[in-house]
């Protein structure tokens, strides 16, 4: 698995989300790279070809495949089962919360209506995973 | 036969004929009762329903084929197969017996082999299993005859020769003494001698007639036999008219025939109302499965709605906050990357733009969590109260970190409660009073704990911008606000949702408040006398 020079996955569907996210990293000045998945299929095959972003930034209301069935595969994989995995969503309830521990999120994040709060969020989240966070070594054969 | 041994009912007056029946059918496996006499046979009819009778034709009392016809007459015991022994073939008897209502007869001499055959096929037919009855009732007994006569010696004939007929005789010598008995006791007939010193027939007729209207046949038995006794006795309500005479065969023959008449009419009564109360069981059983189906059907709907709206607040929860992010985020855009390009006005607009998305934020976080605490399951355990309050003024405090608020909360104060729908309550009551003395010089926050019925009552005071009392209705009401939002800012949800949260608890919540000097929030956490929440 080839280890890319500090990438961000951010699986999102809903474009305003994708833009003011971005928004949100540039404004925090961490100024890694952010891929996109539209979805949930989108971003498994983008981690099963062998990129490991340092951390997954996950929606759970997802077309296609949902964030926790994502989630989910993520951690069966014995490729990815150790990356990092962020859930950043609308929803507090209870009952993805509790989904969302129980199959191995590392962190559970809200996303605030307020830009400047979500600016905030982004800002440690980055400083977190990005420069603190030790990332899990390299399993699987390919290099 | 494979299932419970069918139970036989011999109804045969002498001893030995009985016991050789008895021997032959137990062989069989069958279980046999005896009855010596119709009387004592009907007798056992009211407790318990044979699949099968043996009658013999000849019995003491009623004889057989008078049996038939009363079991006949029952709607409990008329499915009942008889067989009817008889004396010895062509003897006359039979014709009489399969009259009455037998089923089938059989000859006392007929071959053991032949008489299980005649029963086996007459059980086969039954459809009665045995079975105890579901009303004990008297549909049968031995008809009670009451005799009233000032001659000892025509009573005892006729107490005597009645007797023989299988009836029960009770001898009044007069009739005051008559009377009496008619009281005390239920008769089916009464015998009564027309003429007789102070109290008469006719007069012991009116009297029986006015108290016990027609239930009771009478008899009138005379001596002399004139068109005009007999217009007397009828217009008192006599049933019927009796010469006296020593040949009785003439008043047993009335007596049956009056008794036969009584006894239908009673037991048509019986039908009536027991198809009555059929029909009322019926109907009661009708409503009572109408009403569990009602029931059922209306769970069921409420389970539907309660998915429905948790469904609803999930995409509430979702979906309508994501817009609002983007149009608190693009306004912050436009803001940060235009701003200098417009003037004042226009950066104010989007200020505008931007707290009315983060209001509606709020607003849908509260509602979310309104509609949470109705929904979720209750964890009631011991919680510590004092410390809870503590934990949410620390972080008030961090909120307002400019503020000074002297807070009084005690020690020690516990509660049965739902300790994250409890600490919602604190969280909320707190936040008000902070809020609410915002303006005070000397904020005081104060919380302690009562009792009232036997129940703790807790409260949170403060010295705050109070309400006033003609308004305290509507404090607990979804979106009721009693402060402008430019002084207090608020979404109104949040007593709605304590006063959900001790509802569910099944305590109450009230305030009392004065204009300018604070208000007091009450709450207890039980029902008056209810389980007793530990202080």
């Amino acid at each position: 698995m080839n280890r890319n020079n500090q990438v961000i996955l951010l699986v999102e569907d809903n474009p305003d989300d994708v833009e003011l996210t971005r928004r949100a990293f540039e404004k925090s000045k961490m100024l890694n790279e952010i891929v996109v998945a539209g979805d949930g299929q989108e971003a498994l095959d983008f981690l099963f070809a062998g990129v490991a972003p340092s951390v997954v930034l996950l929606d759970l209301n997802l077309p296609k495949i949902d964030g926790l069935e994502v989630l989910r595969r993520i951690r069966a994989d014995e490729r990815t089962k150790r990356l990092p995995v962020v859930i950043l969503t609308t929803s507090t309830e209870e009952k993805d919360l509790i989904s969302g521990y129980d199959l191995g999120a590392n962190s559970y994040v809200r996303k605030p209506v307020d830009f400047a709060q979500f600016v905030e969020a982004v800002r440690q989240l980055g400083l977190y995973w990005l420069v603190l966070n030790e990332r899990p070594p390299v399993t699987g054969t390919r290099t | 036969m494979t299932e419970a041994p069918a139970q036989i009912l011999i109804v045969e007056d002498s001893e030995t004929q009985a016991l050789q029946l008895r021997y032959l059918l137990e062989e069989q496996g069958w279980e046999v009762t005896h009855a010596p006499t119709s009387e004592s046979a009907l007798e056992s009819l009211n407790r318990y329903l044979p699949a099968l009778i043996i009658a013999d034709y000849h019995l003491p009392g009623i004889r057989g084929d008078e049996l038939c016809r009363r079991v006949r007459m029952n709607v409990d015991t008329r499915a009942i197969p008889i067989l009817m022994l008889t004396m010895e073939e062509g003897h006359g008897s039979e014709p009489a017996g399969l009259d009455s209502g037998a089923d089938d007869y059989v000859s006392k001499s007929v071959a053991p082999e032949i008489l299980l055959l005649r029963v086996r096929a007459l059980l086969r037919t039954s459809g009665t299993r045995a079975s105890a009855l579901a009303h004990p009732d008297s549909h049968f007994h031995r008809a009670r005859i009451l005799a009233i006569d000032d001659s000892p010696t025509y009573l005892e004939l006729l107490a005597q020769s009645l007797s023989g007929e299988g009836y029960e005789v009770t001898k009044a010598a007069s009739g005051k003494e008559g009377l009496a008995r008619i009281a005390g006791n239920s008769f089916d007939c009464v015998l009564v001698d027309l003429v007789m010193p102070e109290i008469d027939g006719i007069e012991v007729c009116r009297r029986i007639n006015e108290s016990a209207g027609h239930s009771i046949a009478v008899i009138m038995l005379t001596a002399r036999e004139t068109k005009e006794d007999m217009t007397r006795g009828l217009e008192a309500g006599a049933d019927d008219f009796v010469g006296k005479s020593g040949d009785m065969t003439v008043l047993k023959a009335r007596i049956r025939a009056l008794l036969r008449r009584k006894f239908f009419q009673e037991e048509n009564r019986r039908i009536r109302e027991e198809l009555l109360r059929n029909e009322l069981d019926a109907a009661e059983a009708r409503a009572a499965q109408e009403l569990t189906m009602a029931k059922a059907v209306l769970v069921g709907e409420l389970e539907r709605k309660n998915k429905e709206l948790e469904a609803f607040s999930y995409s509430v929860s979702h979906d309508l906050r994501a817009p609002l992010r983007s149009i608190d985020g693009f306004s912050n855009a436009l803001l940060e990357d235009y701003g200098h390009q417009v003037d004042a006005k226009a950066q104010h607009y989007l200020h505008r733009i931007r707290a009315a998305a983060q209001r509606m934020g709020e607003l849908i976080d509260d509602l979310l969590q309104l509609s949470r605490v109705g929904r979720a399951e209750l964890q009631p355990g011991p919680v510590d109260v004092s410390q809870l309050a503590q934990v949410v003024n620390k972080e008030l405090q961090q909120a307002s970190p400019d503020r000074q608020v002297q807070l009084v909360i005690p020690d020690g104060v516990m509660a049965n409660a739902d300790r994250r729908l409890l600490q919602v309550v604190l969280e909320n009551l707190f936040g008000n009073a902070w809020k609410f003395t915002k303006n005070v010089a000397e904020a005081v926050i104060e919380f302690g704990v009562g009792e009232d019925a036997g129940v703790p009552v807790y409260y949170i005071r403060d010295n705050g911008a109070g309400f006033d009392m003609a308004y305290a209705g509507k404090l607990f009401a979804p979106f009721q606000r009693l402060h402008s939002e430019s002084k207090f800012p608020g979404t109104g949800i949040g007593l709605a949702t304590v006063y959900r949260i001790v509802d569910r608890h099944g305590g109450r919540i009230w305030a009392e408040g004065t204009v300018g000097k604070g208000a007091t929030f009450y709450w207890t956490l039980s029902p008056p006398n209810g389980p007793k929440d530990s202080i």
